[in-house]
Formats: C-alpha cells, structure tokens, sequence
C-alpha cells in the first residue's frame, strides 16, 4: 500500500522529531547518571629487600545509587551493578592468586600484605543482605554466576561440603556471611581477560594497557583482587586490585659496587613490564602513579646524612615527581615516602618510564607481623596424621608493648578443614616455647563447627592469648584419614588433596598507613584504602594430604573376571549337560565304517565293470 | 557399511561438484545467510557457533591443548566472537609450572605465534571437562544456575563446529584419563540436537588415534563430520619442541590449520578443498570423512 509522498514525508519528519526528543532525554539523564560515577586507575611500585619489585595495580569504580541513577551506567560495569542487585550482595571479595607471599621478605604489618597478600587459588567471601534461610541457595546461584563472569571453577564452591560460615574468625557479621576458597585453582590469562573488561578502558589505554601478560604470570606472586561495598546510601564501589611481584631482568644483573657489597638491581617501568605508560584513561577522574620508598630505606637515607628526596645519595627516580608525600605514623616520626606522578602530564610522545637506580648497596628489611603463622602436617601412612600450626615470635612485640606478667597478644586462628579429612578438635594441644600447656591458659575463646561425612567441612574459629615474651608457640590437631566414594575421586587423585589456608590475624595490631594529603579535592581511592583501619593479618600455607586410593582398575578387573567366571561355569554346565561322551566316537566309528564299505563297493563296481569290459571285447 | 565407500579421490565427480559449491562452515559471516525462499519451511543459516574441546589432563598432552587453542584462534580469526565459541580446556598448560613460557602456549617450535594471546576466554575449565558437562552443552539441558556464557544457546539457524581432541580408540574418547565418551553416547546427544532443532549443520572433526570409529553411530541429517584416522590406524604428533620438552601439535590439526592460515575472513573456499589437501602420506593415517549423512541434507538445500 502506497501512502501519498507529502503524507509519508510528513510522517518521516514527525518520527524523526520524537527520536531526537527521546535521544535528548536519555541523554540529560545519562548525562546526570554519568557525573556521579567516577573511575580512578592507580599503580603503586615499590622495591623490595630480596632484589624483586612490587607492582599493584588498583582500579575503583564507583555508581551512585540505584535510585537515583536508574539502569543506566556510564563507566560502571553493568555485569557487577546486576550482580549485586540480583544476589543482594552488601560485600564481597574474590581474589585469584598464584604463589604465595614472602612474610619474611616482603613485610606482614603494612596495608599492602595485610590486604593484598591472598591464599593460593580463588578466595571467595560475600555478605548478604537477605534473610539467613535464603543464603544458601543464593550463594549457590552467586558462585555459578561468577564461575560464568571470571572463566574459573568457582561453581565448586556451591555445595555445603565447600563453604562455611564463620561468626567472627573471619570477620564479625550476624551469620549472612559465607566464605570459600579452592587452593588448587589455576590462575591465567583467562581470568585477567574478563576482569579487565570491566574497566572502561580495558587494557588499552591508561595504566592497564601496561599489563604484559608474560611478564604477570611470569612473576613470584600475582592476586587480582575484586572487591565491592554496596550500600542504599553510597551505591557501590567496585575495587579492582592487582598485585604483581616481580623479579626486573636488568642488563646491569649482579653489580659489586667499589665498597664490596652488592647493588640492588636497578628497574624501570619497561623493565618490568617491556611497556611505557603512554596517557591516562581518557574518563577517569585521575591517573596515577606512586612509587613507595619503605622505612626501612629511608632510615638509612637519613643515616646517610642527606634528606629524602627523589635524587639522594643512595638512590635515584629516573623522572622527577610530582609530589613527594611523606607517611606520619602515631609518633609524628616519618616512616615512608611516597613519589607521585600524575599520568596527565604524559602522553604518547613522551611517555612516563618511572624507574629507581640505586647509588650504593643497601640492606633494609620490611616490618613483620608480630608472629610468623605456619602450619605443616605430621605424622605418617594412609590412616591418620596431625596439623600443626606454629607461631613464631618475630620481635615486633617488644617495641611496641612492655613486657609486664599481664601482657598478652592476641591471635586469632580461622581454619575450614574439608570432610574427608577428620579433625579430632579435642585432641588440640598446646605447647609453649617446648612446655605444654592447659588449653584453658592459651585459648580464651572457640567456636568449632565439627564436619558430616559428605555434608560439611570442619570449622574452626579461635582466640588465643600469647605472653608477650613467647618465642615460640605450637598447637596441634590430629585427624583420621577418610574414604571417598570411587566417583568422588578427581582424574589426578594421587596428587593427593588440598586443606585451604587458615587465616591469622592480630586484632591488637593495626595496619595503616596514612598518607597525608595536600589537596583535598584529589583524593586518592589506593591512599584512601591504606588508611583504613585494618587489623593485621597473615595467611599460612595450604596443606597437601595424601589419602588412600582405590585401584582405579578394579571395576574394570572385577567385571573380567566375573565374566570369565560365568563363562566357565555356563560352559561346563552346557557340556555336563548335552553332551554325551562315547557317543560322539561310536558316531565316528558308524561314519568310517559306512564309507569304506561305500569305498569297497566302489572299488568293486569298477574291477566288476572292468572285467565285464574285456570279456566282452574277448566274445567279440 | 556404505559410508566405507566413500574414499576421498577423484572418482565420484557428481558428488564433489556439489560439495565444490559448499561455502566453507566456519567461514560463513552472519551476513552471509542464504536467500530465504518464501514458501520454505526450513530455517536460514544466521549464526554460527564453536564447540572446542580438549579431553586431555597432565604436561605430555601439551600438544591436544595446543590443537584446541590453534582452533580457537581460527576460528575467532574468521569471525566467530568469544560469545558463540564454548572452549572446554582439561588442564592449564600456559601457567603450568612446567611451562617455561608463562601465559603462552605455541604450536610450533619456532614460537612465532602464541596461541593465548591476551584475550583467551574459557568456559570449562580443569576438572568441570567431564563427559556429563560436554552432553549437557551439546544437548542444553543445564541446571537453573549455570551461566549464559557456559550454555550453548544455538537455535535451528546455527551452522556448529564440533572440535575434539585427545586420546581415543575404537568407538571412545577419552576424558581426562578416567572416563569416556562412546560413540553412541555422541550419536545420541546429536539426535537429541536435531529433535531439539539445536543446528542447521553440524560439522565434527576429531583428532584422536581411530577418530573416525567416534562418529560411526551417528544417523542425524545434516551433519559432516571428518575424522583424522580409520579404525585401526593411530593418529601422531607432528613435531617435538625440545624448548619446551614434549610434541607442540597433532599432525591432522596441523594441516588442518596449514589450510586455514591461508585464509580470511572473506575467502570463498569449499570443504572440499580441505578434503583435498589432507595428504595420507603427510598425515601417517587416513583422513576419513563421513558425508553419507551431510549429502541428505545438501540435496534438500540444493533442490531450492
């Protein structure tokens, strides 16, 4: 049907006036969404004692909330913000780790290790705000969502045998918080792929376009971290961290300086990472770069007689900084230093390389927690075996407390042990620098929720007191080996299976870092995080159980066997049965005696037809 | 069986005629969907997916990683986004401790391509690679919670490329050592497919020792598939890296992706060319492919 030409133009231009009218709304109010959601990119280097450096990568997003910005996000990924409508998530935090962090080397007390330092494999811990009877099954639907998001096995932690539910070993929270972890997954690119697509920039532009994969997964430790607060009043803040450890293949290598000691190995940015960072993000609000200098380099800075700047006697920045901030702790002494660089001063023509050259051998050490947590496994064969957890005193008490009789530090122990590995909780002992102790003089709280076979793992949440003059304290748990059904049994099973970390932490200590800064305006989200009152803490190892394996063969060796078996027994039946013995010879004999006697006649056929010839041939 | 018959070799010329006009599978754009005709009740190709997976746990099967990845890269190289291709990967071999080269994975000793590359997406990971989760993929019976990005979400519009690799024999696949995928099971999930109308074409390539045993069962229309070896015959390794110490890829895959490399986006070649450039003197086996079922099909399509 043709409409008249005017009719049709007039039409045409009508529709066209309503789609700008629509186009202009949506718009004004994305335009009013979009001014409050922010991003800000961030990357703090720092060298550390062993010859390696640090690199953390922190990215936040922030999206005011719901109600006032509707659906519609501008920088905001909209996969996180349905995320956390759909499961009513008020915190969550999942961190992909691999390697674990040096306590010794690389510091326990400071901001960074307490909440970057991560167990082996996926973390995962989210508080919900729903009733507690619906928490299960939305935490079941939460792992399988993220398995689907993060390209990882998450979804294992959905049945009960894989999360708990700690009350305050963990963090205090009413019973709507679930924790879980899986040592043993394995952490790549696969996984920094779509944790990257999360950012308005991905990784091609501002500080993420630094991430060269081999040069990440080629490092001792690697944590990407996601976190996210979400709150009726301030929406949501979506923190993504990256923490890279890595060892700079500098031309310079091992250099012995004139003085005979052994220079750190000078990096840069393209050392690290074979990039330079070429601009910001072009929508984030701010685009930074800090370089940390820890106390224990500037004391010996100070030492040395000259002040801490960027260019000193013992060291120097390959770019001079913006800003130089300068950490005050609670006795207005400086501790770190802290060079800024505002990425918006670079771009592709001169692009940032911040690097540090060291001028003379230095040794420096990083502040530790005050004990060093480790767990190992005792005891020997397939039946049963014993965790022991140490703590070994690493002298930071002694600066900070007296040493009068009432002077106790308190630790706090958090441990999920899976079923199949039995954990006996009264069997715990308790040994003080070698003597044994009553449970009742370490222990002054625990809450234990022992494992069902098949159901739930074991946990263990623990407040113990130690004397301050402790050297060391050691406690230990024995536990019985289980059984799993042959289905059960992953493809490698020899390998034996995993107990996840148990986290330690020290309430008594706090760790932060304050920063303070001169503009008020441009606060940073990374300097803002280290200010944060956080208690310290320290995860041990993962522990590696062998358990008994069945013969993986044997279903197979079963049925052999039994077939052969039946088809012996079928067959000598059949035979005892049918068959009739002798008869089969008299049959042969009768066979053989018919055919000779065929043959005879045969033979005698031909000798009687040959002589009937020749008689006749004769009367002829 | 009749499809025994069917030997690659000039001498069916009819036959080849039609295939010759076959447009590539994994070529097609979504641009490219065939003329709708008005009274047809069959549907139009307008999507295409890839199923790639990888049976095979533990270091020394570097190279059925490898095989899969090289698919991966093809075929999101022509055209198909990360949405449409479901990769099942049994083990991870770039950030393996035993892996010299973190995050990269080659196919080749001269380590010229790295087949991770920087945006690397796998929907099944590690112990999830079970013979249970691949039939659920393919037949799309899933629970609630899974994930759309884990879900095969063809329509009856859907051209599907089916990759397997691993270790396999007479009418099995092998998964991760301690389970196996029959050719009846297969047979099975890929009738359940079409009852479904889950694909318009279905094309499987299998790259395990026997290959061609796997796909003897299958009797569903419009499905092609191609198999790097005849009951009997091994399929083998191409090359060793002694760098990275075990055989990088599979000799079927490697021509196979020798073929492909060739090509882009808007080349215009057939599967028949394809066919054709498998060599069973370069191969060590016979490549076997089935077509009995696909030549049912390929006459209603070319009858319109």
């Amino acid at each position: 049907m043709m409409m008249p030409p005017s009719t049709a133009r007039r039409l045409c231009f009508l529709s066209l006036l309503l789609l700008l009218l629509l186009l202009a709304a949506a718009a004004s109010a994305t335009a009013d969404a979009a001014a409050a959601e922010e991003f800000t990119e961030e990357l703090l280097l720092r060298p550390l004692p062993d010859r390696k450096a640090l690199a953390h990568f922190h990215f936040r997003s922030s999206a005011p909330p719901a109600s006032a910005a509707g659906r519609h996000h501008h920088l905001f990924p909209k996969a996180i913000s349905q995320l956390v409508q759909k499961f009513h998530i008020s915190e969550l935090e999942l961190s992909f780790t691999q390697g674990r962090w040096n306590y010794e080397q690389w510091g326990g007390y400071d901001p960074m290790s307490t909440n970057n330092a991560k167990p082996p494999g996926v973390e995962l811990w989210a508080i919900f705000d729903l009733p507690l009877a619906e928490i299960d099954a939305t935490w079941k639907n939460l792992t399988h969502t993220l398995s689907g998001l993060f390209c990882a096995s998450i979804n294992f932690l959905e049945s009960s045998t894989a999360f708990s539910a700690p009350r305050w070993g963990f963090k205090l929270n009413e019973g709507n918080l679930r924790y879980g972890a899986l040592p043993r997954e394995a952490v790549c690119t696969e996984n920094l792929t779509p944790w990257l697509k999360l950012l308005p920039c991905r990784d091609k532009a501002g500080i993420a376009s630094l991430l060269y994969r081999p040069s990440v997964y080629k490092g001792y430790y690697h944590s990407q971290k996601l976190k996210l607060k979400s709150s009726q009043s301030l929406g949501i803040i979506l923190d993504q961290t990256l923490t890279v450890v890595l060892q700079p293949n500098t031309v310079s290598g091992k250099q012995l300086h004139s003085t005979g000691g052994q220079l750190q190995p000078s990096w840069s940015m393209e050392h690290l990472f074979s990039k330079k960072l070429s601009g910001k993000c072009l929508v984030s609000k701010s685009s930074r770069v800090f370089v940390e200098i820890e106390k224990g380099i500037v004391d010996n800075v100070d030492k040395a007689g000259s002040d801490v700047s960027s260019n000193n006697d013992l060291f120097v920045l390959s770019t001079a900084p913006d800003r130089s901030l300068k950490e005050l702790d609670n006795l207005e002494v400086q501790s770190s230093s802290l060079y800024e660089y505002d990425v918006n001063n670079y771009n592709s023509d001169k692009p940032l390389n911040v690097g540090i050259t060291w001028k003379l051998p230095l040794i420096w050490s990083c502040t530790r927690a005050p004990y060093h947590a480790s767990r190992f496994l005792m005891g020997s064969g397939n039946e049963r075996g014993s965790i022991a957890m140490s703590f070994l005193s690493t002298g930071l008490d002694k600066q900070l407390v007296d040493s009068s009789n009432d002077c106790s530090i308190k630790a706090v122990v958090f441990q999920v042990v899976p079923w199949y590995v039995k954990v006996y909780y009264h069997s715990l002992e308790v040994f003080i620098d070698g003597n044994s102790k009553a449970i009742s003089e370490v222990v002054d709280k625990i809450h234990v929720t022992p494992s069902e076979d098949k159901l739930l793992p074991g946990t263990m949440e623990m407040l113990l007191k130690f004397p301050c003059s402790m050297q060391l304290a050691t406690l230990t748990l024995d536990f019985d080996k289980g059984f799993l059904h042959i289905d059960e049994y992953p493809p490698d099973a020899n390998q034996g299976f995993d107990i996840p970390s148990a986290l330690v932490s020290f309430p008594e200590f706090n760790s932060s870092r304050s920063y303070p800064e001169a503009d008020p305006l441009f606060v940073s989200p990374l300097l803002e995080n280290f200010k944060e009152d956080g208690v310290v803490k320290s995860y041990t190892e993962v522990l590696l159980v062998p358990l008994t394996t069945p013969d993986f063969s044997m279903p197979y060796n079963v049925i052999t066997f039994t077939c052969t078996v039946l088809a012996l027994y079928f067959g000598s039946l059949l035979n005892a049965l049918r068959r009739r013995i002798g008869e089969e010879e008299r049959g042969l004999k009768k066979a053989a005696l018919v055919r000779e006697l065929q043959f005879a006649l045969l033979q005698s056929q031909s000798q009687m037809l040959r002589w009937s010839t020749i008689y006749f041939f004769c009367w002829i | 069986m009749a499809f025994a018959r069917w030997v690659p070799g000039p001498s069916r010329p009819v036959l080849f005629f039609l295939l010759k006009t076959l447009p590539l599978l994994v070529l097609l754009t979504f641009s490219s969907a065939a003329p709708p005709a008005a009274s047809s009740p069959a549907a139009v190709h307008n999507n295409n997916w890839a199923v790639l997976v990888c049976t095979s746990r533990f270091w020394f099967n570097y190279r059925h990683m490898a095989n899969t990845l090289s698919l991966y890269r093809t075929v999101k190289r022509l055209g198909i986004p990360d949405e449409r291709i479901i990769l099942m990967l049994a083990d991870d071999m770039a950030c393996n401790p035993r892996n010299n080269y973190p995050a990269q994975v080659f196919n080749n000793e001269n380590h010229q391509l790295n087949l991770y590359g920087d945006n690397v997406e796998v929907d099944y990971r590690g112990y999830e690679v079970t013979v249970e989760n691949f039939l659920r993929v393919l037949t799309g019976r899933h629970e609630s919670a899974v994930p759309r990005s884990k879900r095969l979400l063809s329509d009856e519009g859907s051209h599907i490329l089916l990759y397997m690799t691993g270790h396999g024999g007479d009418e099995f696949l092998k998964f991760q050592d301690n389970e196996e995928l029959q050719s009846h099971d297969l047979a099975d999930a890929v009738k359940q497919m079409k009852e479904k109308h889950r694909f318009k074409e279905l094309l499987i390539m299998v790259d395990t020792c026997q290959a061609a045993t796997l796909f003897s069962q299958l009797q569903s229309p419009g499905v092609l598939a191609i198999g790097s070896s005849m009951k009997g015959e091994n399929s083998y390794s191409h090359h060793l890296d002694s760098d990275i110490g075990v055989s990088v890829v599979d000799r079927f895959t490697f021509h196979t992706l020798a073929f492909f490399e060739k090509l882009n986006m808007y080349s215009n070649a057939s599967l028949n060319s394809l066919f054709n450039s498998y060599d069973p003197s370069m191969l060590l086996s016979t490549a076997y492919y089935r077509m009995d079922l696909y030549k049912r099909a390929l006459n209603e399509v070319m009858a319109r």
